[in-house]
């Protein structure tokens, strides 16, 4: 028997575990990154002629339940038609058995790259804004994602975001607008007919990333999850981006002293431990974040007069600056012309 | 509120500030009452004048140089009233125009436009 | 597509269980143990002997005797039948016991004797010896490191082979020769458009044969892989690690 060598073991080892994409229009190209149910590759799309990510379940034998988690995560994706979310374009079954899906090739960096490129607060809230809309749209669907951290969040090369990885979403309810409604397939027109979409009931299982999971997440009460889950780890997102630290129980503006009160307190409102003091969800988290860029009064911090008159000031700073020069012109013509 | 609104009112407010400041010269002390309320009438109608222009024609650069324009005509009319102090008069106008010019571009709500 | 048939694709596979010669190992029937031996035996022998030699650093013929001595007392003693998946991997219980039993050899200064129940085995110490010769081990791998090293290489090696032969069992000769020459060989120049010219194939052809060739390939991996862990858990994580990060 021939000797293998590390390099030609290695090789083999890679060809065995790469996906076997004989048997659709993809070709593979290279593993981008590995997760906790699959692996992420670059394909081209041979037909379409372009590039798509492609998941594929990292276990090479795969359980039905494995099988239709995969085909769930899909389905709960292209669902959602925004353009903050990841769009899917395909599902199916490799040669070798394998579950996959191929969606948007999002060229960038991830958010908690994407922070330490020194972006400015304005960019990093902007961009926060952004993912807070996404998710909101997801919330208005009836998914909540479950997962939310800067690793999950793209930034593409045109600035736009993205929400990836939704492995862990949640259906609560049906999605809100009748049009909606139809996207929940018969079951003879799925692609695969045991892939319906199923409402995760599983007790007691922790999902999820634990920095930036909330309480009631962490506790194991799937259950009990509702869109202010999403909104803890939303806060716990931006917790990140004002501190370019993983949350913990230090106030924001104790590592960072540049962060403004009114954001701290977006922050903390977000974070709150009680779920009924949180943002009742996402859009009104985004709201708020708007008013902050705005220079407007947020929701969550109740401004003193003096800070009322300072935001107004730093809002309206060129026609105070004029004022000023004229006041100080007409002392000057006032003192200048006396006899 | 409306951009005519604003430039009425902060056209009355710098100019009464304008007609204050008399105070600090004796000799007009007596007719301070008639300065202000002189001072605070050209404000209001550099203004108005100002605050419909913005109304309708909507530029930063444009609407500050013609509440320039408009400071300079109406302080160059008070000057000439006055018969002397042109500098100190026209100077301080012209700087009352460029910022209610520049307060009603940048302030106060647009009348909605119908699409075309 | 038949979702009840159809799901899997053609690898749909049995549980693990099914084909485990660990979970054999414990079986009532000799016969059944005999050859859940068997296959175990096959898997890592050759990695023993060679951990034996770095780690104890025993000279040929110990390590020889102390490779056969070790699986013919695990055999005699059932010792394998003990494992317990909840604790660690396979490989790493057999190499723990593997340790055990050198130590008391040696501790008890005892001269294995030879043959016995082994004999009847030809496991080719020849070839091992001029391997570990030829491919000294780099000083950075530490004994257990180099252990799964040498068990994955082993594995490979063993499943290129078995795929050699269903290859040629099966009529499709073709198939691993390609496979033999664009991803067993070391020839820089191979490409798909010189293999079509070799073998006089349509160049799809050959793209196509050399993707069945790797899909099968996959599978006699994972199938030796089955054979040797216990639970579905373990050959899971067993196949992340062998598929997964580099060699050292």
């Amino acid at each position: 028997m021939k000797w293998l060598s590390d390099d030609k073991l290695n090789y083999l080892r890679t060809i065995v575990g790469n996906p076997d994409f004989s048997s659709t229009k993809y070709a593979f190209i290279k593993e981008l990154a590995r997760g906790g149910m699959g692996t992420v590759y670059l394909a081209e799309d041979r037909e379409l002629n372009r590039l798509v990510a492609i998941k594929v379940l990292n276990t090479p034998e795969i359980t039905e339940d494995l099988r239709n988690r995969m085909v769930r995560e899909a389905q709960i994706i292209a669902r959602l038609e925004h353009p903050g979310i990841v769009p899917v374009h395909d599902v199916g079954v490799l040669a070798d058995g394998r579950v996959f899906y191929a969606m948007k090739f999002v060229r960038g960096s991830r958010l908690d790259e994407y922070a330490t490129q020194n972006a400015s607060v304005r960019d990093r809230l902007r961009k926060f804004q952004a993912v807070c809309d996404a998710v909101a749209f997801a919330h208005a669907h009836g998914v909540i994602h479950r997962d939310l951290k800067p690793q999950n969040i793209m930034i593409g090369s045109f600035g736009e975001v993205l929400v990836l990885d939704w492995g862990v979403a949640k259906i609560l309810r049906n999605p809100v607008s009748s049009e909606a409604d139809t996207l929940l397939l018969p079951v003879a027109e799925t692609k695969n007919e045991k892939a319906r979409l199923v409402v995760d009931t599983s007790h007691g299982t922790i999902i999820g990333t634990r920095d930036y999971m909330s309480p009631e997440q962490a506790r194991g009460e799937t259950n009990q999850l509702d869109e202010r889950a999403d909104v803890y780890s939303l806060g716990a997102v931006l917790y990140f981006l004002l501190t370019n630290r993983p949350p913990s129980e230090a106030r924001p503006r104790s590592i960072n002293p540049k962060v403004s009160k009114p954001a701290e307190a977006i922050c903390l409102k977000a974070m709150s431990r009680e779920i009924g003091s949180r943002y009742f969800g996402a859009s009104e988290l985004s709201t708020d974040i708007g008013r902050l860029l705005d220079a407007e009064p947020v929701s969550a911090y109740r401004e003193s007069a003096i800070e009322k008159v300072s935001r107004w000031v730093s809002k309206n700073r060129f026609l105070v600056l004029l004022v000023l020069a004229y006041l100080l012109m007409r002392i000057f013509f006032v003192f200048t012309s006396r006899p | 509120m409306s951009k005519p609104l604003i430039g009425v009112v902060l056209g009355a407010i710098l100019g009464a500030i304008d007609g204050l400041t008399a105070w600090f010269t004796p000799a007009a002390r007596d007719q301070l009452g008639g300065i202000v309320i002189g001072s605070t009438l050209k404000g209001i109608i550099a203004g108005v004048a100002i605050g419909f222009f913005a109304k309708r024609f909507h530029s930063l650069p444009i609407g500050i140089l013609f509440g320039l324009l408009v400071g300079a005509l109406l302080a160059y009319l008070t000057a000439l009233m006055q018969g002397g102090y042109y500098f100190e008069i026209i100077l301080p106008g012209t700087m009352v125009g460029l910022i209610v010019g520049f307060a009603t571009q940048k302030y106060g709500k647009t009348p909605a436009t119908a699409n075309s | 597509m038949d979702p009840d048939t159809d799901i899997g694709g053609p690898l749909h596979k049995f549980p693990v269980t099914d084909h485990s010669a660990i979970v054999g190992a414990r079986s009532d029937d000799q016969l059944i143990r005999r050859r859940a031996f068997d296959t175990i035996l096959a898997s890592y022998w050759k990695p023993a002997y060679k951990y034996i030699r770095l780690k104890w650093q025993a000279d040929n013929e110990d390590a020889k005797d102390l490779t056969q001595g070790f699986f013919a007392n695990a055999f005699e003693k059932n010792h394998f039948a003990r494992y317990d998946a909840a604790r660690a991997s396979f490989q790493t219980f057999l190499r723990t016991c593997l340790d055990g039993f050198v130590a008391n050899e040696r501790k008890a200064g005892r001269r294995l004797k030879r043959g016995g129940d082994m004999d009847h085995y030809q496991l080719d110490f020849v070839t091992a010896e001029h391997e570990l010769a030829a491919h000294a081990a780099t000083a950075d791998l530490n004994p257990e490191e180099y252990f799964h090293r040498e068990w994955v290489r082993w594995m490979f090696t063993i499943a290129v082979e078995a795929f050699r032969q269903r290859c040629d069992e099966s009529g499709r000769t073709i198939h691993f020769q390609l496979f033999e020459r664009y991803d067993l060989g070391d020839d820089a120049n191979v490409s798909y458009a010189s293999l079509s010219k070799e073998f006089g194939l349509e160049p799809a052809t050959v793209t196509n044969y050399l993707a069945a060739a790797r899909r099968d390939f996959r599978g006699i991996v994972l199938d030796k892989l089955r054979e040797i862990t216990a639970t579905d858990d373990e050959f899971r994580a067993e196949a992340r690690s062998l598929l997964g990060a580099d060699v050292k």
